[in-house]
């Protein structure tokens, strides 16, 4: 009878203390979620707040981009031809707003280039011409490439060189002789986006020495 | 063992092979014969002061590369229309320089190219011994609204160039020097294809 007596009054405190146990567990996750909800309400001014921060340094960055102005092709002692000359400025033109790598690009003459404070001049001076034939081309196909080998130069506003290499624009077997001009307006283009302009124009580097070239 | 039967076997393919390659050969020819043909008839019906036809090549600002068009004088302006395209035009006071050159070019473009690739023993370089013709390259040089230099380069027919670079000066083009820098041939250097 005792015994009984004393099983039935453990399985009460035993039925007692199961709901009081899911209880507390209830109230403690009910707290831990409230901290965490509080925690992040906390970070949450910080986050948006760096978020914002690197939103206005990339922009900052973007609005500090260069601009360039194509400078017409000097032929120096080449005789050159005119549409060669065209040619080329004109592709050099094309294949920088290709490369998207500049803000603005301008033309030479033009009178939007005094408002723009980050300019680069691109100057190109034809060093070598070796007339081609299309039709040697097609017979020989080993024979009369027309070759182009110009020097290009990065110049700031104040006459400071950024960069300066040797380029190279051939057509050697399909296509006709002008097309050299855009194979070296190509290669002009990839050179410029290879290379790391500064930042700022007072911080322009020495002048490059070695003539790479492409 | 009769080498009879083999020899029988042989000669037929090869002759095959051969027509073949006569077959492309006479079709190239033919095709070039009539393109000269239609662009020399093209060159001797030009008219001064009239549209040309033009290719444009590059630099014309407004106008594709490589569009076929019309070119022309029309009051103070030079028009280039392709057809069914609106007009591009540039200002005759604007020129700053105007320049023509001879160029040898071959004729058919991308498709006569890789019909001579596909004719048998080398006869595809044969036909481009013929295959080729002079054309005028005319160079513009013009300013735009904002003062900026500009290059236009179109491809005339023979004989037209100096024509259409005459009109241009007679109507209040402007060029750079009076002696005409489109006589390159004088000096082999700038010799533009001698072949």
């Amino acid at each position: 009878m005792t015994t009984n007596r004393e099983m039935s009054l453990a399985s009460t405190k035993t039925t007692l203390s199961l709901p009081d146990f899911h209880r507390r567990k209830r109230q403690c996750g009910a707290l831990a979620a409230l901290t965490l909800l509080l925690g992040v309400l906390q970070f949450q001014p910080f986050v948006s707040t760096a978020l914002a921060e690197s939103a206005k340094v990339q922009k900052d960055l973007g609005a500090e981009r260069w601009s360039i102005q194509v400078e017409r092709v000097d032929p120096g002692d080449v005789a050159l031809e005119p549409s060669f000359e065209a040619a080329i400025y004109e592709n050099l033109l094309e294949e920088l707003a290709k490369t998207e790598q500049f803000k603005q690009l301008l033309r030479t003459g033009d009178r939007n280039a005094s408002d723009v404070s980050k300019l680069f001049i691109l100057k190109t001076t034809v060093q070598k011409y070796t007339p081609g034939s299309e039709t040697r081309r097609a017979v020989t196909t080993v024979n009369g490439a027309t070759k182009l080998n110009v020097r290009i130069q990065l110049v700031t506003r104040g006459g400071q060189v950024v960069l300066e290499k040797v380029v190279d624009g051939n057509v050697r077997f399909i296509g006709g002789n002008l097309r050299a001009t855009h194979s070296l307006a190509h290669n002009v283009a990839v050179i410029l986006k290879r290379s790391t302009l500064p930042a700022q124009a007072d911080r322009v580097p020495e002048q490059e020495s070695g003539k790479g070239s492409n | 063992m009769n080498p009879n039967p083999v020899l029988s076997k042989q000669t037929p393919v090869t002759s095959l092979q051969v027509g073949h390659g006569l077959a492309c050969l006479t079709l190239l020819v033919l095709l070039c014969a009539s393109s000269a043909g239609q662009t020399q008839n093209e060159a001797v019906g030009a008219v001064p002061g009239s549209a040309i036809h033009a290719t444009h090549v590059l630099g014309f600002e407004g106008a594709r590369h490589n569009d076929a068009g019309d070119l022309k004088i029309q009051g103070d302006a030079v028009q280039f229309q392709r057809n069914g395209s609106p007009t591009v035009q540039v200002s005759l006071s604007s020129i700053q320089d105007i320049s023509v050159e001879d160029e040898d070019k071959q004729v058919g473009g991308r498709t006569m190219t890789l019909g001579k690739t596909a004719v048998p023993y080398g006869g595809g370089r044969l036909v481009s011994l013929f295959a080729h013709k002079k054309y005028d390259i005319l160079t513009l040089e013009y300013l735009d609204n904002s003062n900026g230099l500009h290059g236009a380069i179109f491809q005339l027919s023979k004989g037209q160039g100096q024509t259409f670079k005459k009109d241009l000066v007679a109507r209040g083009a402007r060029i750079s020097s009076p002696d005409d820098r489109a006589t390159p041939q004088s000096t082999p250097e700038v010799k533009h294809d001698n072949k």
